[in-house]
């Protein structure tokens, strides 16, 4: 198991360098810099831009920018960002945060939407329920997270229930825990039905595979009751593969909200991505990427320990 | 039961892809038609009684007047009654690229347009953009899809088949492809492209790396299989024999592949169409004048269009029904798959 | 050092109650400025949204129009243009002198003044402003307008209030470059400034007792990506008729909203109190509800942003992209350019993009700069008829299926880049498509994202025509040079010339640097509406329009007078109050 791990461990390494270095090739594709978009000033010089360059390096050849940024990430700060003159460790964290706040308890209402409803939709898989059901999660699919937001944004405007945008309300110091919920329901919302469609897929299709086999139908042949069968039975031997994409979906727990982070004016790393790409705010976007890449790479070992302890095949192989 | 549901999903998308197709015919104007003196016009439902009360067997739509001193509100114009008729001729236009036609399914008489489902800020008439759009859409999604699905069979099966190294190599490749947002290299793949070449051409190109770059994930299942596969003893009988290993690869284990990857393209196809939604919402979608379902939904992120024309949202359910039947197909080939295997 | 603290009701009680020369002990040998503007009542709060967040609270280095908007509000400068009449006034200098060539101004300041933290204002505080930032290390990008003859200004100080400041020639702009250029204290920033970190201070987590500035707001919270909290600055020098100490308002918070169209659902919802700048359709979805949504509108008129078309007559393009190359034989004949020009349908763009709310061009300068226009220069009109006829006679011709073709038979078309982020533009294009077709023109619309598109026109020239946009921040020629004159940074149509490729652009380059050292306002006014004149008879760029500058406003906010000059709305924050001293709406 350690050896396992610790070999998944050098992997993940592997692909953070890998990432780091493919990035730096795009950026050097994409044309222009950050300094490009000053140009078009006319109060300002080329030279003093040129300067500006030069300060940050732009002007050096890619392996040394390379390995002048490989030197601050392990000093920890990630480089700096052109824009707002600091570090971008410094400027993550806050917005890393925010974003977790929202994208943390939709995966987990996802999750807990999915499950149940997955399982019965598996239980019941012929007949009319199972075409409602399938009909349903592809239409929650081919609806886009745009359209949803738009949507939500426009319920917020015309009901007043819920606030149509940001964090907390304009004048609020932000400590107040009752004005962030309410400010949370919306994205959350829209998030949740974003991403409860192919969850529940995958959960009803690895329960059907489950029911399908023998030792199953056997359980059911005992006439256990339909919850014992379903949570006790059902549940745990699908969990393999449902496991594996739990952790998978910790990849994306930075980068699934962006759009609706920028629509509703959400403070986490939406708007500040989106900023940072089309504004070649190089550090900024290789941080990001890094962080999320890391958190993939730890989604997918907590799945792999989650799976030693809950699977014994998997125990008896290793 | 289940063939004749595989039967009539497909039957449905080809069938609406033929429509898409076919759109010159379905659509009532040309997509880049405008109408400048008619911006953001409300949807105009077919009638069958008019404004004094009286009943037609006809039906008719009305044409619309500006309100006074507004550009963008519109009341009908009761004495302009345009009936409807099917099977006009109308604009020019070419089935497939190929065929010079001028019948359309329907239209109207009279001076003013059928905007079934209003018209967009250059008065162009949006159900024909809707279908229109299909195309680009469609078109995205497929060529997509299949690009992605091609990549994958080549390299799973690769990998699969040497294991080892070349395995290893390319698991760890396909795990970089996987954590790598695709944005950057969009921008760069888009401002590589020479300018003259037309906006539909320069977006299929975009569409195209998305797909290539999305090989990641098929690679992994497909690699799988021929993992499995290759210890079967058909495999190992035909090596046996002196078949080389690109034969073997191509006349044993691809052939293999198949079903795993037509449930795939099922599954790829409707993930690349929403794609499409994302970047045109970023602007890196199809330019003007093509219409798109992205670069539609995308006009309706103003807020006066958001606030006063709710028409304008309506492309964004133009995919359901495609998801709907895209899935329906996957699950129906994957059962197939299963009894087979 | 001040404490942060909340401010707290009894405070806003001691504001209302006391008079200004009690609340400050020290009041009476100052130098304030009288405003006369209708009086109002302090207190309130005022909540604003900007489409990115402000990067930095340095007036060094800061560019970005979020991180002006909020350092223009905390910082002062030595004289200012009054966004109203676009002239220059006093504002930290009380007087200003100047030799008779314009080469030389003698300053004196305010007396008696302070930062926001209670530290003293004196000619050191200007020297050090200025010696950081003409500082050739620093890359401030204040620096450039500097400049005049390429010599930076020399800054002397000749008494504790009294700073001389001379330029190496003439330097005609000379007292508008002084707008927005913050003074900073020197006790705050020398540290940093000496140990070659100017460049890093006062970002968005420096504490909010390190900022200070002569502003009327000073900082009071960040929160990141999300909002920035201003309050009121005590020791700010400008006071009304009655001798109240502006600000009027309390607090000035800034929120991110990354959307224009967000920020109007934000101003709707009621959660922000104005909106700095409406699209031209968002104003007409606004206008329906002016009356149940307890708002006001303002049209502003005419803007200083002018759209353009411009042709790529790049001579580094020939032997390294043929095909522009070649299509750069069309596009230097004057005749084809201004065929294009007549072809095109600017009242349809001003109808149909900016719904009526803006003007059609023949010249970068719109009517709104009040100093600068040239009314006698004529709109181009829209005549397919005479582009048609103009193309004739210079040798274009049309085949049988109505496309246009050059004197060898080559079939005119090209591709117009524009930055495919901007609706606006991506409007104007498509139009412009449509209205070309019609004289034979088949044109592509390549929409790029901006720094791919800004790459192509600066950099690589890879391109055909462009159709950009530019502002005209300062309402001053001098800045245009580098647009204009031959060899200036940003001479899109043909960049790096080493010598003018043309006699007209010669006149220009002639002109252009006359103007920069004629000190006389009428004499200079006579030279730029020449420029004016030859770029709108050769068309180099074909100049579209302008948008005019639109804001909203909720009811019971006062003293708005929204400018076409930035910030629209919140140049004269510190003389907005609430109608109803709560301020709460």
């Amino acid at each position: 198991m350690i050896r396992y791990l610790s070999r998944r461990l050098a992997h993940g390494v592997l692909l953070l360098a890998g990432v780091s270095m493919l990035l730096f090739v795009f950026q050097k594709a994409a044309p222009g810099d950050f300094f490009l978009g000053m140009r078009l000033n006319p109060e300002l010089s080329g030279q003093t831009l040129q300067g500006l360059r030069a300060e940050y390096g732009l002007d050096q050849p890619l392996p040394q920018r390379y390995a002048r940024w490989l030197g601050s990430a392990l000093r920890g700060d990630l480089g700096p960002s052109f824009a707002y003159n600091l570090p971008v460790t410094t400027l993550l964290w806050p917005r890393i945060k925010n974003t977790l706040l929202l994208s943390v308890p939709a995966l987990l209402i996802s999750w807990l939407i999915a499950i149940p409803l997955g399982l019965l939709a598996a239980w019941r898989r012929t007949g009319w329920i199972d075409r409602i059901f399938s009909g349903s999660t592809s239409t929650l699919l081919a609806l886009p997270d745009v359209l949803l937001a738009l949507l939500a944004v426009l319920l917020a405007l015309r009901t007043h229930i819920f606030p149509v945008g940001g964090m907390t309300a304009g004048t609020d110091a932000g400590e107040s825990t009752a004005g962030l919920l309410q400010h949370m329901v919306l994205p959350v919302f829209v998030l949740v039905v974003g991403s409860v469609g192919p969850l529940l897929r995958q959960v009803r299709a690895s329960a059907i595979e489950v029911m399908d086999s023998s030792y199953f139908r056997a359980a059911q042949g005992n006439g256990l009751g339909r919850t014992t069968l379903l949570f006790r039975h059902a549940l745990p031997a699908a969990a393999n593969p449902l496991i594996s994409l739990f952790g998978l979906s910790a990849g994306f727990l930075l980068s699934a909200s962006i759009l609706v982070e920028v629509i509703m004016s959400w403070p986490g790393m939406g708007p500040l991505m989106l900023e940072a790409i089309f504004g070649r705010d190089l550090f900024v976007v290789i941080g990001a990427v890094m962080i999320s890449t890391l958190l993939l790479v730890l989604g997918n070992l907590l799945a792999d320990v989650l799976l030693y302890f809950c699977d014994p095949r998997i125990r008896v192989q290793s | 039961m289940k063939q004749r549901k595989l039967f009539w999903t497909a039957a449905f998308l080809v069938g609406a892809h033929l429509m898409a197709g076919l759109a010159g015919f379905f659509a009532p104007y040309h997509y880049a038609a405008q109408d400048r003196l008619h911006p953001y016009a409300s949807p105009s439902l077919p009638h069958l009684m008019d404004c004094s009360g009286k009943i037609h067997l006809r039906p008719f739509v009305y044409g619309i007047r500006n309100k006074q001193g507004s550009f963008t509100d519109y009341q009908p114009d009761c004495s302009a009654q345009m009936p409807v008729h099917f099977l006009v001729t109308g604009e020019e236009y070419s089935l497939f690229g190929l065929i010079p036609s001028s019948l359309h399914l329907f239209g109207v008489s009279g001076p003013g347009e059928i905007n079934l489902l209003g018209t967009d800020a250059f008065g162009r008439d949006q159900f024909s953009r809707v279908v229109y759009g299909a195309q680009v859409s469609l078109l995205a999604g497929g060529l997509a899809g299949v690009l992605a699905v091609f990549a994958g069979v080549i390299v799973g099966t690769i990998s699969g088949f040497y294991g080892g190294v070349v395995d290893e190599a390319a698991m760890r490749v396909a795990e970089i492809a996987i954590a790598v947002p695709s944005l950057y290299l969009l921008l760069a793949a888009r401002s590589f492209l020479p300018l003259e070449i037309s906006p539909l051409m320069a977006f299929l190109l975009v569409i195209s790396v998305i797909g290539l770059l999305s090989w990641a994930r098929p690679a992994r299942l497909v690699r799988g299989l021929v993992m499995s596969a290759r210890e079967r003893n058909f495999v190992l009988a035909a090596q046996g024999f002196g078949a080389s290993k690109s034969y073997v690869m191509r006349r044993h284990l691809v052939p293999m592949t198949f079903s795993v990857a037509l449930t795939q393209l099922a599954i790829l196809i409707p993930q690349f169409i929403l794609a499409e939604v994302v970047l045109s919402f970023l602007g890196l979608g199809i330019g003007e004048p093509f219409p798109s379902w992205g670069n539609m939904l995308a006009e309706a992120q103003q807020y006066h269009v958001l606030a006063s024309c709710w028409w304008m949202l309506l492309p964004g359910l133009a995919p359901v029904p495609f998801f709907v039947a895209y899935h329906a197909l996957a699950d129906a080939l994957q059962k197939k798959t299963k009894v087979n295997l | 050092m001040r404490s942060i603290r909340p401010i707290t009701p009894s405070f806003l009680l001691a504001c209302l109650l006391l008079p200004a020369s009690l609340a400050r002990p020290e009041g009476r040998q100052q130098d304030l400025l009288k405003v006369s503007v209708p009086v109002g009542h302090p207190g309130g709060v005022l909540v604003v949204s900007q489409s990115s967040e402000p990067k930095t609270l340095n007036p060094v280095v800061a560019v970005d129009q979020p991180s002006r908007d909020v350092i223009r509000r905390m910082t002062a400068d030595l004289v200012h243009i009054n966004r109203a009449t676009q002239k220059t006034e006093p504002a930290l200098a009380r007087s200003w002198k100047s030799n008779r060539e314009g080469s030389q101004f003698t300053v004196e300041l305010r007396r008696g003044l302070r930062f926001s933290d209670g530290a003293p204002f004196t000619a050191d505080d200007v020297v050090f402003s200025f010696q950081v930032y003409l500082d050739e290390k620093v890359h401030s990008p204040q620096r450039d307008l500097l400049l005049a003859g390429g010599k930076p200004m020399r800054v002397e100080k000749l008494g504790p209030y009294t700073v001389k400041f001379s330029f190496v020639a003439p330097y005609a702009p000379a007292e508008r470059v002084f707008d927005s250029l913050a003074i900073l204290p020197r006790h705050l920033l020398e540290q940093g400034y000496k140990a070659g970190k100017i460049n890093q201070v006062w970002n968005l987590t420096t504490s909010a007792e390190k900022i200070a500035g002569l502003g009327p707001f000073r900082l009071k919270q960040v929160l990141p990506g999300e909002k920035l909290v201003l309050e009121r600055n005590p020791y700010y020098w400008k006071t009304d008729s009655q001798g109240q100490i502006l600000p009027y308002l309390n607090e000035l918070i800034f929120l991110t909203v990354p959307s224009r169209d967000a920020q109007v659902v934000r101003f709707r919802a009621g959660e922000t109190q104005i909106i700095t700048q409406v699209s031209a359709e968002n104003y007409s979805a606004l206008l329906a509800d002016q009356q149940t949504g307890r708002y006001k509108l303002y049209d502003a008129g005419p803007g200083l942003e002018y759209n353009f078309l411009v042709f790529n007559l790049n001579d580094d393009v020939k032997g390294r992209l043929p095909a522009i190359a070649q299509k750069q034989t069309w596009f230097r004949d004057q005749r084809f350019r201004e065929a294009v020009s007549l072809a095109i349908d600017r009242a349809a763009i001003v109808r149909m993009v900016y719904q009526g709310r803006g003007v059609a061009l023949a010249t970068p300068v719109s009517p709104g700069d009040k100093l600068w226009f040239d009314s006698d220069i004529p709109i181009p009109e829209y005549s397919p008829e005479k582009a048609r006829k103009l193309l004739q006679a210079a040798g274009f011709s049309w085949n049988s299926s109505g496309a246009l073709t050059d004197s060898s038979g080559q079939p005119v078309d090209f591709s117009i880049l524009v930055n495919s982020g901007n609706v606006q533009r991506s409007q104007m294009a498509t139009l412009i498509q449509e209205d070309l077709k019609k004289i034979g023109i088949n044109v592509h619309v390549a929409g790029l994202e901006f720094r791919s598109a800004t790459d192509r026109v600066l950099n690589s020239h890879d391109y055909e025509v462009a159709l950009m946009g530019l502002g005209r921040g300062d309402a001053d020629p001098t800045p245009d040079m580098s647009v204009l004159s031959s060899d200036g940074d940003i001479h899109l149509w043909n960049m790096g010339e080493k010598t003018p490729a043309t006699p007209w652009e010669a006149e220009i380059d002639r002109l252009m640097r006359k103007q920069q050292v004629t000190p006389n306002y009428a004499e200079r006014k006579k030279l730029f509406d020449r420029v004016q004149a030859i770029l709108a008879e050769q068309q180099p760029m074909i100049f579209l329009a302008s948008p005019n500058i639109l804001t909203a406003a909720r009811d019971g906010l006062e003293n708005v007078r929204p400018a076409i000059m930035d910030n629209y709305i919140l140049w004269n924050a510190d003389e907005l109050f609430w109608h109803t001293p709560a301020g709460k709406h």
